[in-house]
């Protein structure tokens, strides 16, 4: 289903950010040359996830993981490596990034569906469903600057999990909406795992990725440094926290 | 092989496309008072301007000067609004492209789209204009659908080459408004081309917003003008214009993420 081989991703970190003609030439005139420091988010990463397969990804800041979602999506190609994946993707990152705060939320709920890709025929068909998950029925007609943010949240993962993806990826997301839509949208997401859907889910919370995941990978620096089994993995990682001062 | 698979993926989210020029229309009026009025107002009033200004110059020189006016307004903004604002495309949806993959060339084709619907609404006014003053109404206005093709795909080969370029240097950005304000100026919009020098005169072919102007006043009004040439150059500089955005966009489009 996905099918990753080392992959690497490099990031450009210009030190001095240049981006005008004034400052290329003036520089140019000096001598200096841009001086480009890259950064390599990801490093031979190799990866095999079956269809169904729930996989978790954790790691401290800036170890890949969410380089790692993006690869796979197919937002940032890969310097080195090859990917292979089969099937409808659904991104459940930043799940709010294409809402527009002047629309109503009907209207927002057919911009976001475009975005991912539907036609507006699919979207007709889902649009009822959507509405009814979110309980936002009263509001739907409503511009979206009025809404609270817990209720953008759950307009946003209304739309992303009512899809029917083939990959679900999940970036963080669920600590969207209050007690009982949090625990709404897990379930839902289970739901998703026991219907044969694979997912793809990033997080800090150790619980929650013990409870929705059959395998974890556990990135450091860009490359993986254990993967298998979550109970092994989590408590090695846990382990090795337990150093650092927090 | 890659542009055609760019090319089938665009057309998948045509959806997006509509959705998007939508977003901007609604957006743009909805809170103003007098709503889509202003999209038929705003030529009118900047024809209303030009006219105090220049029609005692230049209304001995141009038989029509009204229709001139209008019909050069009308068509200048269809291409300088869209491009201008689309210079920022990228930048403006950063948050989007950088999250999900989408072929991001929708961005700056939406805004050219949304400069279309305007241009279609703002032919209401101009026809009630041309035809309360009086004008016959050109025998080549079937011929206008293609005229208007042809200047879309002009801008959108402008928009992509300049939208493409602002990612890696701001600077383009200002430096377009400029170039904007100089070519309105050289494009025989509110003054006859007959009143320049003969070397500007020629030079004017290579201007390819004169043609699409003068293509313009050919379909409403104005049957004098050489159709068959302004036809030949329009359409060649439409499609250098598309090749070379396209080219830019092809090229660049995986680097976008990591400059905006």
């Amino acid at each position: 289903m996905i099918h990753l081989e080392n992959v690497s991703v490099t990031y450009r970190l210009i030190r001095e950010r240049r981006s005008t003609f004034q400052a290329h030439i003036i520089n140019y005139l000096k001598g200096k040359r841009v001086e480009i420091e890259t950064l390599r988010a990801l490093q031979g990463v190799s990866l095999d996830v079956s269809r169904g397969e729930s996989l978790g990804i954790i790691g401290h800041n800036g170890a890949g993981k969410s380089t790692l979602l993006k690869v796979i999506s197919g937002v940032i190609k890969p310097v080195e490596g090859t990917i292979q994946v089969e099937g409808r993707i659904a991104p459940l990152i930043e799940l709010t990034a294409g809402f527009d705060p002047e629309l109503t939320g009907r209207e927002n709920i057919y911009l976001n569906a475009s975005i991912l890709g539907f036609s507006r025929r699919e979207i007709d068909r889902k649009c009822d469903r959507i509405i009814d998950f979110s309980e936002l029925q009263e509001f739907i007609d409503s511009p979206l600057k009025n809404y609270s943010s817990g209720m953008v949240s759950r307009l946003g993962f209304s739309i992303a999990t009512e899809v029917d993806p083939d990959i679900l990826i999940i970036d963080e997301v669920l600590a969207v909406g209050d007690a009982s839509f949090k625990r709404k949208s897990m379930e839902r997401i289970r739901e998703f795992r026991n219907n044969g859907i694979t997912i793809l889910f990033v997080s800090h919370n150790m619980e929650e990725i013990g409870f929705l995941c059959g395998t974890v990978v556990w990135l450091d620096h860009g490359s993986i440094k254990m993967i298998g089994e979550p109970g092994m993995v989590i408590q090695s990682y846990d382990s090795q926290q337990v150093g650092c001062p927090l | 092989m890659r542009s055609l698979k760019e090319f089938t993926e665009i057309l998948r989210y045509r959806e997006l496309l509509r959705n998007l020029i939508e977003r901007d229309i609604k957006k743009r009026y909805k809170r103003s008072a007098l709503g889509f009025l202003w999209v038929m107002l705003d030529p009118l009033l900047m024809m209303l301007i030009f006219y105090l200004v220049f029609a005692g110059l230049f209304r001995n020189v141009v038989g029509n000067y009204i229709a001139y006016v209008i019909s050069g307004i009308v068509m200048w903004q269809l291409f300088a609004q869209g491009t201008k604002v689309a210079s920022t495309a990228f930048l403006q949806n950063r948050n989007l492209i950088s999250k999900i993959n989408l072929p991001t060339a929708i961005f700056p084709v939406a805004i050219v789209g949304s400069s279309v619907a305007h241009f279609l609404f703002s032919l209401i006014p101009l026809f009630i204009i041309i035809l309360f003053s009086g004008t016959t109404p050109s025998y080549y206005m079937p011929l206008l659908p293609v005229v208007v093709i042809l200047i879309i795909v002009f801008s959108i080969g402008v928009s992509l080459t300049i939208s493409m370029l602002t990612v890696f240097f701001h600077d383009v950005l200002y430096i377009y408004e400029v170039i904007l304000v100089g070519w309105m100026y050289l494009s025989a919009i509110f003054y006859p081309v007959s009143i320049l020098p003969r070397q500007l005169q020629t030079l004017m072919s290579i201007n390819p917003l004169y043609h699409y102007i003068s293509l313009f006043r050919a379909c409403i009004y104005d049957t004098t003008l050489p159709l068959m040439e302004h036809l030949v150059f329009g359409t060649a500089f439409a499609l250098v214009s598309f090749a070379l955005g396209w080219t830019i966009y092809i090229r660049n489009r995986d680097k976008i993420i990591f400059y905006i």
